[in-house]
């Protein structure tokens, strides 16, 4: 019986290295495994990056092609203990090098394999989110394979600039498991934050891969596995992006100086009541987060989906093999909660910016919308200032029915 | 003297026996914590396919070098190996019987989400009943190497929603070309199209303009998150040549390149097939398992595949 998704294998307790098998009949072999195990390994063994596997069994890659994949992948980005970056990616390999490989110092006050010391445990040393900790966490730690990040300064479907990514290092994300690393060097979050980009690019690059081995003929028709193809069509297009990012910070216009904060808050309250921006339907009529309690976010939709996809299916071998991939190498789908606007903490931040960004780009990876191009810029400050207002609201303003938390209300 | 005896007698007895007791004990849980420490920890995920070195270093040499190849071209695109257009026409029946489809279950603005008091339903198998035609089955070439309208139309295409329901349940739309995402209802919705960050609010009558800017591969799904139960399907070419079947279940694809080897793909929601693949037992028109099909056309021939039977279980029964 398997408990968790994913079990630590051996001796640096994160990696993802094949099993091996081993055999001990007598008592003797048992003493000395003990006492192996009590001493440990010595040499850390090397680490493998774990292959997208839901995408994988989901496009029904053969065991060749899965390893065609997998070689390209170590062609392209190397391992997690000695990363390559392409001259296209703009990653610093000396800042990767500093996050990668196991925790260790050869120079007095310089610390290695930081990724490994303080995200691995949760984000996984792929960066999928299915570290040991991953299932016990509420929400899940992020998966950056899909290139998708929540809390940023730029438009929706656009990537994260690199102070957004420092800035939620740094701040953590109040409310989830993730924490401040305020107290690393700017050295270390700089590398950290580049080790991110990098699991993060590695990812797409791997799902667009495979996608394009799903997309050939047959068995025996190839990929052209050249520099215009890997470089230029896999890579490119999400480099690109990550590129673009610094410049695309979302325009805000200043609050109005004279701004009437009173009346500000009204009409914030009702945009957040009305049609126009229904904020009620989700966020619900306590502003609790107890309207729409049944979505799933970007990250648990596709395992939900797929789950429903292969109820049909009738091969046996194939529903066995899904079966175990959606055991080892997915989490559980949860469902997604709206936020309770009512406690005070952000997750993106508790600036007046930060929460006008959310309400522009709306979350990117969740069902929270886009009120950019329906709602004017000023309606948005209404709704800010509303929104702000809300954990300090007066019992008697509220009505008697009122419940404290959420769960009083089912 | 009897009594002590018998305790004597007892407590050796005891002891006798309590020795190998206690030794099973230890080789017992030395058996377990041995075989804990053999089983325990092996993982019962998946084997991964572990990468080929040396063909990863030889690939890592090619990829840093600079230099730009020659020779190996874009696999990308067909060859163009003829002139003219022709149009490829066909129509889809299903081979079985579709049974009622099932109301949806709505929780919200219940007033507002209804057609004249009727309940909305499932429109995952749209089936017309009198000619037994297939709806929402989507037919696009995979690959063209001409185009015969290189621009996408000027005009938008609407995509509208009324009665908490995407009037269109699956649409298709070009690459570049602007889709009106409408609201014509009197309660606000969003619309979320998977995959394309897209995801904005529609408040009531309102309107606006998305341009989509990459291909879709199978379609994507489209949602409103305020009403889960709105679903629709949206797939976006850059060459056009996509058809979704009609009420009837026919499709037609006009102005595609003749002369020149085409290979279409089928898709339909329910389909189970991978990422919904529609697959079919139709070797004429080498019909695989990845739900595409393959014809020639000759230049200004209306090619009809004719009706095309599609069994309940390709459908997922």
């Amino acid at each position: 019986m398997k408990l968790t998704p994913t079990v630590p294998t051996g001796c640096n307790g994160i990696g993802n290295q094949p099993p091996r098998a081993t055999g001990f009949q007598s008592a003797w072999s048992l003493v000395l495994l003990t006492i192996f195990f009590a001493t440990g390994c010595g040499a850390t063994p090397p680490a493998w990056f774990r292959p997208n596997m839901v995408k994988a069994t989901k496009e029904k890659l053969s065991a060749q092609r899965e390893q065609q994949v997998a070689t390209i992948m170590l062609a392209m980005f190397g391992t997690p203990d000695d990363p390559v970056a392409l001259p296209e990616t703009g990653l610093d390999e000396a800042k990767l090098r500093l996050a990668a490989g196991p925790v260790r110092s050869n120079i007095v006050g310089r610390k290695n394999g930081l990724y490994r010391e303080h995200c691995a445990h949760c984000h996984g040393i792929t960066g999928d989110a299915l570290g040991p900790t991953a299932a016990f966490l509420n929400p899940y730690p992020r998966d950056y394979r899909p290139g998708v990040f929540k809390f940023k300064s730029t438009e929706r479907a656009d990537k994260p600039t690199h102070s957004d990514l420092v800035r939620l290092l740094k701040n953590g994300a109040p409310g989830t498991s993730m924490p401040s690393f305020a107290l690393l060097s700017e050295t270390q979050i700089e590398a950290l934050v580049e080790y991110v980009k990098y699991l993060s690019i590695r990812g797409e690059t791997e799902f667009n891969l495979m996608g394009a081995f799903f997309e050939l003929e047959g068995e025996e028709d190839e990929l052209p596995l050249g520099r215009d193809f890997l470089v230029g069509e896999m890579l490119t297009p999400v480099t690109e992006k990550w590129a673009a990012a610094a410049g695309a910070r979302i325009p805000v216009p200043e609050m109005p100086a004279d701004l009437d904060l009173v009346a500000s808050v009204a009409k914030g309250r009702a945009l957040f009541y009305g049609d126009k921006a229904n904020c009620v339907k989700c966020h619900g009529p306590t502003a609790l987060g107890d309207g729409q309690a049944n979505d799933f976010d970007d990250w648990n939709k596709p395992i939900v989906e797929w789950k429903k996809e292969i109820a049909g299916e009738k091969d046996s071998k194939f529903l066995a093999r899904a079966h175990r991939v959606l055991d080892g190498d997915a989490l559980k789908p949860r469902t997604i909660q709206p936020r309770n606007l009512r406690l005070g903490i952000y997750r993106g931040g508790r600036r007046p910016l930060d929460l006008y960004y959310r309400i522009h780009a709306g979350v990117n990876g969740a069902p929270m919308p886009a009120a950019k191009g329906t709602i004017p810029p000023e309606d948005i400050w209404d709704i800010v200032n509303y929104v702000r207002s809300l954990p300090y609201e007066l019992d008697g303003e509220l009505g008697a029915d009122r419940p404290m938390v959420a769960r009083d209300r089912f | 003297m009897p009594t002590c005896l018998k305790n004597d007698a007892s407590h050796a007895a005891t002891l006798s026996v309590r020795w190998p007791r206690d030794r099973r004990w230890t080789v017992a849980g030395a058996l377990l914590i041995g075989s804990v420490l053999l089983c325990g920890c092996s993982e019962s995920r998946v084997k991964q396919q572990l990468a080929d070195v040396e063909a990863a270093k030889q690939l890592r040499a090619t990829l840093v070098s600079t230099a730009t190849e020659s020779g190996t071209g874009d696999a990308g695109a067909a060859a163009s190996t003829g002139s003219g257009w022709g149009t490829l026409q066909g129509r889809f029946v299903y081979a079985g019987t579709p049974g009622d489809s099932k109301p949806l279950m709505v929780d919200k603005d219940t007033e507002v989400c209804t057609k004249d008091g009727v309940k909305l339903l499932d429109r995952s198998l749209l089936v017309d009943p009198s000619t037994k035609g297939l709806a929402s089955v989507v037919v696009f070439a995979r690959k063209a190497s001409r185009v015969k309208n290189p621009t996408p139309p000027d005009a938008p295409l609407l995509f509208d929603q009324k009665y908490c329901e995407f009037i269109t349940p699956v649409f298709a739309a070009r690459v570049g070309q602007a889709v009106d995402v409408h609201n014509s209802d009197t309660v606000g919705h969003n619309t979320n199209i998977s995959g394309s960050s897209f995801n904005q609010l529609i408040p009531a009558g309102q309107g606006t303009l998305y341009k989509p800017d990459a291909e879709t591969g199978m379609p994507t799904m489209v949602t409103c998150n305020i009403h889960p139960w709105m679903k629709a399907y949206a797939v976006f070419r850059k060459d056009g040549y996509v058809a979704v079947s009609t009420a009837d279940g026919s499709f037609t694809i006009p102005d595609l390149p003749a002369g020149e080897p085409l290979e279409l793909q089928v898709w339909h929601e329910r389909s189970t097939g991978p990422s919904g693949a529609l697959v079919i037992d139709k070797s004429e028109l080498k019909w695989n398992s990845k739900g595409r099909f393959q014809v020639k056309l000759e230049a200004d021939e209306v090619k009809d595949i004719g009706t095309i039977e599609v069994p309940s279980s390709a459908l997922g029964g």
